[in-house]
């Protein structure tokens, strides 16, 4: 499903050059559940980002679905986001203004998915990550591993094959944690690949594999069964 | 996805209320702005276009020139033989009508005896041309027979109440027995004139009121406004440049020329276009006191100032709010928001708020109209405003305005990158020179009305307390009917048993109103006779008119017929005379021969110059002499100068002597005081509006200010943590904040002062006598800004530099 070679990425300020990620490469299969780990400054999040087409490589190529991405406008980058990818973030990133159920709603508003569709769907989402007694809630209201349910919601609703997640308990308890990292695997169990950047070794154990990087390389990947 | 956006905007909204108020406000009070300057502006060129074909009626004007070419006099009105000859010489003349205006005069009907301002003499062709209809009457014949007279409805009621007026009789001016033949609509308030009273034009061919040989052949009496109208299409500039062979050909020379010289270069005529009097002619004899097209402009410049300002202040406040909305745009994108589809989510919300102000802003126009008209001393209805262009306007304003102020921070916004708002690096520092620049453009605005106001306020005390040359306190001043003077020597002694009349005066022409009349003057050079090189205007006065003003003599005395029988033929000149004369002293003067208008005499005196005039106008070369000299320089005013504290009851005396002696005239007395306050009642009401308007404007600006200093500030939380853990004092820290924004201040007021200097400086061009520009308003003006932008910044920095730097810097 991701095929990425000899990935490149620099950012630069006006004298100073950071290589962010240099010669990387990295494949994940449909399905797969993978564990991203490494130090902080090793580059994960700028690779999460480049695979959620939320940044650009300077050089290299990142292959989706046999498709290769990079150069495509940034047009076709929403387009293909979209339809195919959704977020979990470790601060949740839900729209204060937003109720639960209009910030669920929210991908499927930019898809253009008929109204009355989208209330099923968003019900049946909501239902599935048990915070439909919540729905007409805003995030304030909502405890950490609440408002982290309602981020997941918001990811799934419209049926993405990949989940980037960065952190995605990093801020919360271990237990409200756990609840998290059960709905990931639940998830991937039903066919959706994920791709997780996390510091715990806990959470990495949800995963299939676990990809180590350090200086912008992967260094070694462990299979996990 | 409408109905989402609208959701996210209306709590948005309210979530942040004190944004979105100081937001709705600065755009609904500049929206208000606007429109109540649309509505004056719609009012100002609205003026007789209400007149069917008024765009192709013209006004035919005189002007006069000195041998060397330059203009003496500017008229609205020509000689009376001019309008007939003009339609017969061109016969592309489709309609010519003349109308003759009285002056204040007396009209009579029973016992009702009042004086009537605005008594009209009218051709029959004046109905039919200026539309005006008939109440009662036939048009037709109504103006056809010879003292026949047309009242306006309100005139008519005044005489004769719920009576029907036809057929009823009215006598003017003591002699003139008319007979009402209907009564008429007036013109609405937005024409240049308001006749009351229309008497058929015929009357004046009896010769004891005007005469009919007159009415042919005076070509001296340029008091009968002449209009044409010319066919559909025609350029009116064809016509006029026929009439310099036209003056040549029928003008007769004057009687005392020496040499011959052609007509066309003494006079001129010209047409003025009907619709464009009100706003572009200013002459020496208008019918009414016309607008100023100048003073439509600054107003239309003031209300784009003032939409500027709000535009900017939106744009401020928007971006300052991006800081806040960032996450929003974030996740927006995230999950698959194009950035066109952010754009225009922004671009609405802008919208729909400016929609929003635009409905606020019509009722805040509505309500504040009928304030707006008494500040402008004229009639501002709203249903202006309810015409279909403007209405159109209003639907597509929200567009524009909305358009134009949330453009920026929509592009702004929506150019964020998801990964580093998410992250939570707020880096939404872009676009700040340009912000900058807006803040420039709206404190130079606002410090450039700063100092206008200034200026035209220290102009209008000037005007107020300049010294005139003469004392204008407790005068009053009445029509001197001709009646009187059988009898003027009893009235003056009768007047002056009351200790509280000081002094009384009569002459033709009293200050504060023009000095129209000229005549030829020659004066003593050397050895002969020689005509002056310039127009000397001239007043009639007796002997009492000067100690009446207080207006000092230079050289030489006053008038004394009773000690000197040869005064009759003396004169008093002004000092500007002398000069123009090339006399060396006022003392030079007295004594030497002078010949003014025909009559030969000797200079008894010279008084220093004073301002009969208004302040716009030069001091210009006169002569007094005594009324009883030549016919044609009767007294028509009396000048009462009032002493003690018991005005009331001297008034009382005055009214009971007038009735006693002139029981047929209406007491009808002015004040100088408040007919010298009527010349600057325009300048008056600008200097308030420009204040209120300046005041409005600096409001907005400083909004912004606050906006923009509440965007700085949370970019800026960082930095003041870790200063203040590196032991900044919350002094040093404010200073370090509003140093910034008094930086743009400062170069605002930098760009502001030349360019409101030079604004002024042309303004003040309108008067002959006029301050200075004192250097210390530029400052004045730059430090008030500064002070009002200062207490904005420092209300808001001050919490920010108190705060535990802790807090500020755990975010990270």
């Amino acid at each position: 499903m991701i095929k990425i070679t000899n990935l490149e990425k620099t950012y630069r300020t006006e004298d100073v050059e950071t290589t962010v990620l240099h010669e990387l490469n990295l494949q994940v299969q449909e399905g797969e559940f993978v564990a991203v780990m490494g130090p902080s400054g090793c580059g994960k999040s700028t690779l999460l980002n480049i695979l959620g087409l939320l940044d650009d490589p300077d050089a290299g190529s990142f292959v989706f679905d046999g498709k290769e991405t990079v150069g495509y406008s940034e047009r076709r980058r929403a387009e293909l986001r979209k339809h195919a990818i959704g977020f979990v973030f470790q601060s949740f990133n839900l729209i204060d203004e937003l109720t639960v159920y209009e910030n669920v709603e929210l991908p499927l508003v930019y898809t253009g998915v008929p109204a009355a569709e989208r209330k099923q769907r968003v019900e049946e989402v909501l239902d599935k990550m048990r915070i439909m007694h919540r729905r007409n809630h805003y995030p304030q209201q909502l405890s950490g591993g609440q408002q982290q349910r309602v981020a997941v919601a918001r990811a799934v609703v419209n049926r993405p094959r990949l989940i980037l997640a960065d952190e995605p308990t990093g801020n919360l308890d271990s237990s409200n944690g756990n609840e998290v990292m059960d709905l990931l695997s639940e998830l991937n169990e039903q066919g959706t690949t994920i791709i997780m950047v996390t510091h715990s070794e806990h959470d990495a154990r949800y995963s299939h594999r676990i990809v180590r990087m350090l200086d912008g390389q992967t260094v070694t990947e462990n299979i996990l069964t | 996805m409408l109905r989402h956006y609208l959701t996210v905007t209306v709590r948005n909204l309210l979530k942040h209320k004190l944004i979105s108020a100081i937001n709705l406000f600065g755009l609904t009070t500049g929206l208000t702005c606007c429109l109540l300057i649309l509505a004056y502006i719609l009012h100002e060129t609205s003026y007789d276009r209400r007149v069917p074909e008024a765009e192709r009626i013209y006004r035919v004007t005189r002007d006069f020139y000195n041998p060397d070419g330059a203009t003496t006099l500017q008229l609205s009105s020509v000689a009376p033989p001019i309008g007939p000859l003009l339609q017969n010489d061109f016969p592309q003349i489709k309609q010519m009508t003349r109308l003759l205006f009285s002056g204040p005069i007396v009209v009579r009907h029973g016992e009702k005896i009042l004086t009537e301002d605005s008594l009209t003499f009218a051709e029959p062709g004046f109905l039919p041309m200026f539309g005006i209809r008939l109440l009662s009457g036939d048009a037709r014949t109504a103006l056809q027979e010879p003292r026949a007279v047309l009242l306006e409805q309100r005139t008519a009621r005044k005489y004769f109440g719920s009576e029907n007026p036809v057929n009823q009789e009215l006598k003017i001016d003591a002699g003139i027995l008319c007979k009402v033949v209907g009564v008429f609509q007036g013109l609405p308030e937005n024409a240049h004139l308001h006749p009351a009273v229309l008497v058929s034009f015929s009357t004046l061919n009896d010769s004891t009121i005007y005469g009919e040989r007159q009415l042919r052949t005076s070509w001296s009496n340029n008091a009968f406004r002449t209009y044409l109208q010319l066919p559909a299409g025609y350029d009116a500039r064809q016509l006029e440049a026929q009439f310099p062979a036209f003056l040549d050909r029928h003008m007769p020379q004057p009687k005392r020329a020496t040499d011959y010289v052609r007509p066309s270069k003494m006079t001129s005529l010209a047409l003025q276009r009907l619709t464009d009097i009100h706003l572009h002619s200013n002459r020496a004899d208008e019918i009414e006191a016309n607008g100023d097209v100048n003073r439509v402009y600054i107003f239309g410049i003031i209300a784009l100032f003032v939409l500027l300002i709000a535009c900017i202040n939106y744009m401020n406040l928007s971006t300052a709010r991006a800081a806040l909305r960032a996450k929003e745009v974030g996740v927006r994108k995230v999950v698959g928001a194009q950035r066109s589809e952010i754009i225009l989510q922004f671009l609405g919300e802008s919208v729909l708020i400016t929609a929003v102000a635009t409905v606020l802003a019509v009722g805040c126009t509505v309500l504040a109209l009928p304030w707006l008209s008494r500040l402008a001393g004229t009639a501002l209805p709203p249903q202006l405003l309810w015409q279909p262009a403007v209405l159109l306007a209003l639907l597509l304003l929200p567009l524009v305005v909305g358009g134009v102020s949330g453009l920026y921070p929509a592009l702004f916004m929506s150019s964020f990158q998801p990964q580093q708002i998410l992250k939570g690096f707020l880096k939404v520092s872009g676009g700040l020179a340009f912000r900058r620049v807006l803040v420039v453009v709206q404190f130079v605005v606002s410090i450039g009305l700063l100092v206008s106001t200034a200026v035209v306020a220290l102009q209008l005390r000037y005007l107020q307390q300049a010294p005139l040359g003469y004392n204008r306190e407790q005068i009053v001043t009445l029509a001197y009917p001709q009646s009187l003077t059988p009898q003027y020597e009893a009235f003056r002694h009768a007047l002056q048993q009351q200790s509280g009349v000081q002094e009384l005066g009569r002459s033709s022409r009293i200050p504060t109103g023009r000095l129209l009349d000229a005549s030829d003057a020659a004066a003593t050079v050397g050895d002969s006779l020689r005509p002056t090189s310039a127009n000397v205007k001239y007043v009639s006065t007796d002997e009492h008119f000067l100690p009446t003003y207080g207006i000092r003599l230079a050289a030489g005395r006053n008038f004394d017929p009773k000690a000197y029988p040869t005064d009759t033929t003396g004169f008093i000149l002004n000092a500007s005379t002398v000069r123009l004369v090339g006399w060396k002293s006022p003392a030079e003067a007295v004594g030497q021969v002078f010949r003014y208008g025909g009559v030969l005499g000797r200079v008894i005196g010279v008084t220093e110059d004073f301002h009969f005039e208004s302040l716009h106008q030069p001091i210009v070369p006169m002569v007094l002499f005594l009324g009883t000299v030549t016919s044609r320089a009767p007294y028509n005013q009396l000048s009462v100068k009032l002493a003690g504290a018991d005005v009331p009851g001297t008034l009382q005396h005055l009214e009971r002597t007038w009735k006693q002696f002139l029981p047929e005239q209406p007491f009808t007395y002015t004040f100088l005081d408040e007919s010298y306050a009527q010349l600057y009642q325009a300048e008056q009401r600008q200097s308030l509006l420009f204040g209120i308007f300046a005041g409005i404007a600096i409001l907005i600006a400083c909004l912004g200010l606050f906006g923009l200093s509440s965007f700085a500030i949370t970019q800026r939380v960082k930095e003041i943590g870790i200063r203040k853990v590196l032991g900044a004092s919350t002094s040093a820290i404010v200073l370090l904040l509003s140093s910034d924004f008094m930086r743009l201040v400062v170069v605002a007021a930098l760009l502001a002062f030349p360019l409101s200097w030079y604004v002024m400086h042309r303004w003040l061009q309108d008067f002959a006598y006029r301050i200075n520009m004192p250097w210390w308003i530029f400052p004045l003006a730059g430090l008030a800004a500064a002070a009002v932008a200062l207490v904005t910044i420092v209300s808001q920095t001050v919490s920010v530099a108190r705060a535990n730097p802790v807090k500020s810097l755990r975010t990270e």
